[in-house]
């Protein structure tokens, strides 16, 4: 098992920032991926059922995720914007540099989180439809129908309208 | 239809998740911290009950289920093998004991005749061969109608009364009639007496002395099975109960101490139900109970034998009310079984809603 603890160690800051972006705040984020991790290490057992390790400790990262946007953040009193994805963005010295990347924020949080997290693992974790699959439970043909409606939707978002393409010329890669 | 170029989209998600510094020393902290864990792993029960999610409910549910079969199996045991005695639908299932002297415990003996009807209904251990860590549970019940002379009424009634003082009873209740052509006394009476269960064969010999005895009726029945079997039950669910509390130190999660708490409601309850069933036996194991029915010449008092309309009345009657009876003992296991399977499928819902929000 120390494979497994290399590979937490070396897949600690992607594992934050793809929690990051699903959930929003930074401070969630560290919070969540230090609790997926401590719920990967003890539950180190399943892995020896999975083929690969990087899709399975993406979906402990999910389901730890999906668990504090369901039960924990909705619930909590005090909130620190400080830290939120589009305030980080706002804040950055070179904003001009983040306009595209902010513009993106503000619709990645609009979106449904279970789109979401299927744009998150696919193009930032660069996680491949089945891989995607296994990380959220799914089967892969519904992995690719969200990340075709996710794609949509962003288009259709106010913010993006620019960064579109005809979607009869390109097909959803996978 | 328009879509967003998914390179546009991948780069604005790589500078966005990048835009702060992530510290390789939290991750250090992380892997220190679970190292830390496994070189003091908890034990067997805490760590189960520790785990998140599915692993938790399983556990809890097993736990239910054992829970429910140390109650059930006892319960499904006696409800199958006890032997019964319903007196009003002449169902004697009991097969027939004996005490020391060979005579049969189990017995119902009726004389007909007129005037005096003396009801004996007699609790408690019987036989002095049986040691008493093993002591037998009987409840015995009689009837005796004795008929005396006119105007002697209350003084039968005196006479009863100083044979259950002397035997440490006592009257439980009396009712005398005064008839219209008696003179200012009684023509007739019933008067209940409560003794220990010793001194009911002996009070039922002197009830008959009183006069001239126009039926007796005796019987008895053997309830050390239900006796033991509640006892057992009892033992079985403070064990549980123990177990239980001990999960309850180590639970941590709010959801983990409601199930466990949910389940020691359920076995303090079931315990204190047992618990007022045994207190019941044992007041009836310790005290006989014996009605007399008394009569002066030409007052009928309601005899045990009956025949045409009014026995297949007696008999409707009694069957209907032996069909109660059964209806009211099945309904314990009965709930108790729709109680465990909604226990069962409420810890089945959570798990599965569970399992249904790991997926996204």
């Amino acid at each position: 098992m120390d494979d497994l603890a290399q590979w937490l160690e070396e897949g600690y800051p992607q594992s934050v920032r793809t929690a990051y972006l699903i959930l929003g705040n930074r401070a969630d984020a560290e919070d969540a991926v230090q609790e997926a991790f401590l719920r990967a290490w003890k539950f180190r057992n399943a892995l020896a059922k999975e083929s690969s390790v990087r899709p399975w400790l993406y979906r402990v990262v999910v389901n730890t995720c999906n668990s504090k946007l369901r039960q924990e953040i909705p619930r909590r009193e005090h909130h620190d914007p400080e830290h939120d994805l589009d305030t980080t963005l706002a804040n950055n010295d070179i904003a001009d540099r983040f306009a595209a990347s902010g513009d993106v924020a503000r619709a990645l949080k609009d979106l449904p989180l279970h789109l979401r997290v299927v744009v998150v693992l696919r193009y930032y974790a660069d996680l491949n439809e089945r891989e995607i699959a296994i990380a959220i439970g799914r089967k892969p043909g519904t992995v690719k129908s969200r990340l075709h409606e996710a794609r949509r939707r962003l288009a259709d978002h106010p913010a993006l309208r620019d960064s579109t393409t005809d979607a009869n010329s390109e097909e959803v890669s996978g | 239809m328009t879509m967003i170029d998914e390179e546009v989209l991948a780069s604005a998600l790589r500078e966005t998740a990048d835009s702060f510094d992530v510290s390789s020393e939290a991750a250090q902290r992380i892997l220190d911290q679970m190292r830390a864990d496994e070189a003091a792993p908890v034990a067997g029960v805490t760590r189960i009950v520790r785990q998140p999610g599915r692993a938790r409910h399983v556990f809890m549910g097993a736990a239910a289920l054992v829970v429910a079969l140390s109650v059930g199996v006892p319960l499904a045991v006696h409800e199958s093998t006890t032997p019964r005695t319903i007196v009003h639908g002449a169902i004697a299932k009991l097969p027939p004991r004996t005490t020391s002297a060979g005579t049969p415990l189990s017995e119902q003996k009726t004389t007909t005749g007129t005037g005096f009807i003396v009801k004996v209904k007699g609790t408690g251990t019987q036989g002095s061969s049986v040691s008493p860590a093993t002591s037998e549970k009987i409840e015995s019940t009689g009837t005796i109608g004795v008929r005396v002379a006119s105007g002697h009424v209350q003084s039968a009634f005196n006479k009863l009364t100083s044979f259950v003082t002397r035997d440490d009873g006592f009257v439980d209740s009396s009712q005398a009639v005064m008839g219209s052509q008696t003179h200012g006394s009684f023509s007739s009476g019933t008067i209940v007496l409560e003794v220990p269960q010793a001194s009911f064969k002996l009070l039922v010999a002197q009830a008959q002395e009183v006069g001239h005895t126009t039926s007796v009726t005796t019987n008895s029945n053997d309830v050390t099975s239900q006796y033991v079997n509640l006892q057992a039950r009892i033992e079985a669910s403070k064990v549980s109960l123990n177990q239980y509390l001990k999960i309850m130190t180590q639970a941590t999660s709010i959801s983990g101490i409601l199930a466990v708490q949910n389940q020691i409601n359920q076995i303090q309850s079931q315990i204190e139900q047992d618990q007022g069933q045994l207190n019941v036996l044992n007041h009836e194991t310790t005290y006989a109970e014996l009605t007399v029915n008394v009569a002066t010449p030409g007052h009928h008092i309601a005899s045990t034998s009956r025949s045409g309309l009014n026995k297949a009345w007696h008999d409707s009657v009694s069957g209907f009310v032996s069909g109660f009876e059964w209806l009211i003992r099945l309904a314990g296991p009965v709930i108790f079984v729709l109680l465990v399977l909604g226990a069962l499928y409420m810890l089945g819902t959570l798990a599965w809603r569970n399992i249904r929000r790991r997926r996204i």
